[in-house]
């Protein structure tokens, strides 16, 4: 009997510990008091969106190792680092469930999502005590500000536009494109391009739909910057006189080949490996792959805006010199004063004039501007990029594509690529647009 | 042992899986279908808005296409799978010379992790870089090039075809192991009586092995509604979501474009529409079970 009884009590405990350890694991279990490693330096958490930084985003990871080291004992960052996609999910969950790493990058169309949710710190303290990071930032970070307050602040500054191979262009004996070029000349550019067998425009959408960064400028000539508020407001839609024109363009050149005929089954990396093998003759992407074209394709490289439009009345003096999507800070870093003083010391030296140096050492443009920081002579990519700068032309606040929410800004990439492949016709494209936005209301 | 085999104790034992099963399984649906019901971007609060979504559905042309990519795909892999695999399995089971190595090379696929099957299968297929386009090429065929992914119409069957690749290993090896279990003096009467190989099939061995069937039936009904790394892989939906089925296009709302609460309609669609298939297939099953027996 006792022996029966021994056996009850043992297996209701070992159902209880199980059924315990179940709800235990399933609960967040997060603390609110700051980590320390062994050193007792205190740990940040800096949620990146690649898997692998030291390769991925090795800017990145360089200034987080410089700081590191000047900090030693004092502060540690360390990443929490997965692929953009999965990151995103993460941040979200973790939003949910008052997790979220201290410093995070977040996906730019969902910005404005975190701060209206309050889950971030507002750093108009930061840029009040850093006067010097406000200046150097040189109002980039305003696209990152609404009524809660200075919710991020530009992770790096993204300059983004048309990269060409020059060789390419001399064999085919084309001329390299201009700020004088129109989009005429560049179909006829496309059509020499194609007859001499090398793919114009190399773009995928696989998983990709998010590397448009070419038809950035193409939205931004059609006047994105002055009518995108209006539209969001509900007094104009996507489908108006303006955007009708810029699809239409785009509808022009894939009537004229420009693109990879398997740009349906090939990723943005797939492309970017066509332009760096010498098949295609342009790709359209930002300073984050400088240092690849520098390896593959040396001082063969070229840089262009984009071509001109001349069916509209929008300014064509535009470049597309922008921050990129933003980096946040949890709100509850505000809970811990020894914490914020950490991520603050981060904060301000990776806006700082160290943290610029190292980003030109590795081709990449910091969101601050320092005398001095520059590209060095072998770094041809940056180069170019920076003689194309040299117009002074204005630039939008932001991207076009991060100025909506996400929902929309699906709905663009997805609008673009239908029309750059064939399955939309160009008002189909933006009737989608003005279908996401309704339901996004 | 007894006492474990009181009603109380049974009970008592089944509470920890029960509690798996209603935390892991039971409560993300309960979930999901509340999330259907409301507008929700991933971050802040969630506003109920009643039917919205679910009419939204009914008017998204992206949904009818991944409904009907689906069924596509449904239909091929249940027709071929089911059959194919069932004669496959009759095949290996009789003592053929390398038939295990004929077993062991029909299971492979299976053991091949779905996103490894979707890049293998990227090689084949593209309509650039694939072998079938540069075999056609080379032998002169240009006229039966295809886009067999990534066009407008032939991705949801070259993907069905995927599918059937990587699944056939499994089920055969499911059905052998049912021919397995019928008793062996069965088939030796059948024999003895005269009956052709079609006649053994038709009222022996389908007969027997109609659990097996269902099994497999049932099996290959809810992967068909799981189909995910092989679209991902091999189209990422596209273009433009033409590809799409229905539990990609619930992840490409849900996650890409971040609207929870329409993605989630999306996938309590999709599961009581596994559901149901399911349960009309059963049905039909259990009745055609009954006039076996009349």
């Amino acid at each position: 009997m006792k022996n029966r009884n021994l056996k009850r009590l043992l297996s209701a405990v070992m159902i209880g510990a199980m059924t315990l350890s179940l709800i235990t694991g399933c609960s967040g279990g997060g603390s609110k008091e700051a980590a320390t490693d062994e050193s007792g330096a205190t740990v940040i958490k800096f949620g990146i969106h690649v898997a692998n930084p030291a390769e991925q985003e090795s800017v990145t990871n360089n200034i987080v190792e410089a700081f590191n080291k000047a900090n030693e004992g004092k502060y540690k960052v360390e990443f929490e680092a997965a692929d953009t996609e999965t990151h995103s999910k993460n941040m979200k969950l973790k939003a949910e469930d008052g997790t979220l790493p201290q410093i995070f990058w977040i996906e730019g169309s969902e910005a404005s999502e975190y701060s209206e949710a309050g889950v971030l710190l507002d750093l108009t303290d930061f840029l009040d005590e850093n006067a010097d990071i406000g200046t150097a930032l040189g109002g980039m970070e305003a696209a990152f500000k609404d009524d809660n307050g200075q919710f991020g602040l530009p992770y790096q500054c993204n300059v983004q536009g048309i990269f060409y191979n020059k060789k390419i262009f001399d064999d085919a004996k084309v001329a390299y494109p201009t700020d004088e070029t129109t989009y005429e000349d560049f179909l006829e550019m496309v059509k020499k391009l194609k007859d001499s067998g090398v793919t114009p425009l190399a773009i995928g959408s696989k998983n990709s739909a998010y590397a448009m960064w070419e038809f950035n400028e193409f939205l931004a000539r059609y006047g994105w910057e002055e009518n995108i508020g209006n539209i969001l407001d509900g007094k104009d839609k996507f489908n108006n006189k303006e955007l009708s024109a810029c699809f239409e363009k785009l509808k022009g050149l894939k009537d004229a080949n420009a693109f990879p005929e398997n740009m349906a089954t090939i990723e943005y990396f797939d492309a970017k490996q066509l332009f760096n093998e010498g098949k295609a003759a342009m790709f359209g992407t930002g300073q984050w792959d400088c240092a690849e074209f520098d390896k593959n394709i040396g001082d063969q490289i070229g840089f262009w805006w984009g071509p001109r439009f001349t069916d509209t009345q929008s300014s064509q003096d535009v470049v597309m010199k922008v921050p990129s999507a933003p980096i946040g800070v949890s709100a509850s870093v505000a809970d811990d004063e020894k914490l914020k003083e950490g991520v603050y010391e981060f904060l301000k030296f990776y806006y700082g004039e160290e943290a610029a140096k190292i980003s030109y050492e590795g081709s990449i443009f910091p969101a601050t501007n320092y005398e001095g920081a520059a590209a060095s002579d072998s770094q041809y990519s940056m180069n170019v990029m920076i003689e194309a700068l040299a117009n002074g032309w204005a630039s939008p606040q932001a991207a076009p594509d991060l100025t909506v929410s996400s929902a929309v800004q699906e709905a663009l990439y997805d609008g673009i690529f239908g029309v750059l492949q064939g399955t939309y016709q160009p008002a189909e494209a933006l009737d989608k647009l003005d279908a996401a936005l309704a339901n996004s209301k | 042992m007894r006492w474990l085999s009181k009603k109380k104790y049974k009970i008592g034992l089944m509470i920890p899986t029960l509690l798996v099963y209603s935390i892991f399984i039971i409560l993300p649906i309960i979930i999901a279908v509340r999330y259907s019901f409301t507008k929700y971007s991933g971050i802040g609060q969630a506003s109920f808005i009643g039917f919205k979504n679910y009419m939204r559905l009914f008017q998204d042309k992206i949904f009818w296409i991944s409904l009907k990519n689906t069924m596509i795909m449904f239909v091929m892999a249940f027709v071929l799978l089911l059959t194919l695999s069932f004669l496959i399995a009759l095949l290996l089971n009789k003592r053929l010379k390398a038939v295990d190595f004929s077993k062991a090379l029909i299971f492979s696929p299976a053991i091949i992790a779905p996103i490894i099957v979707g890049i293998i299968w990227v090689y084949i297929l593209d309509p650039n870089i694939g072998i079938i386009n540069s075999i056609l090429d080379v032998i002169g065929a240009d006229g039966l090039k295809h886009k067999w992914i990534g066009g407008d119409t032939l991705s949801p069957y070259s993907i069905a075809v995927i599918y059937f690749w990587q699944q056939l290993g499994y089920l055969v090896t499911i059905f052998i192991a049912g021919l397995k279990m019928i008793p062996g003096d069965v088939l030796e009467a059948v024999k003895i009586d005269g009956a052709s190989a079609v006649q053994e099939i038709r009222y022996v061995i389908i007969p027997m092995m109609r659990t097996t069937i269902s099994t497999v039936a049932v099996l290959i009904i809810t992967g068909v509604f799981k189909i995910f790394e092989i679209v991902q892989q091999t189209t990422g939906g596209g273009p433009n979501h033409l590809s799409e089925t229905l539990v990609t296009y619930s992840y490409s709302m849900t996650f890409s474009s971040g609207d929870y609460g329409y993605g989630m309609s999306l996938a309590t669609i999709t599961f009581l529409l596994s559901l149901l298939i399911t349960a009309v297939y059963s049905t039909l099953t259990k009745e055609r079970e009954g006039s076996y027996g009349k």
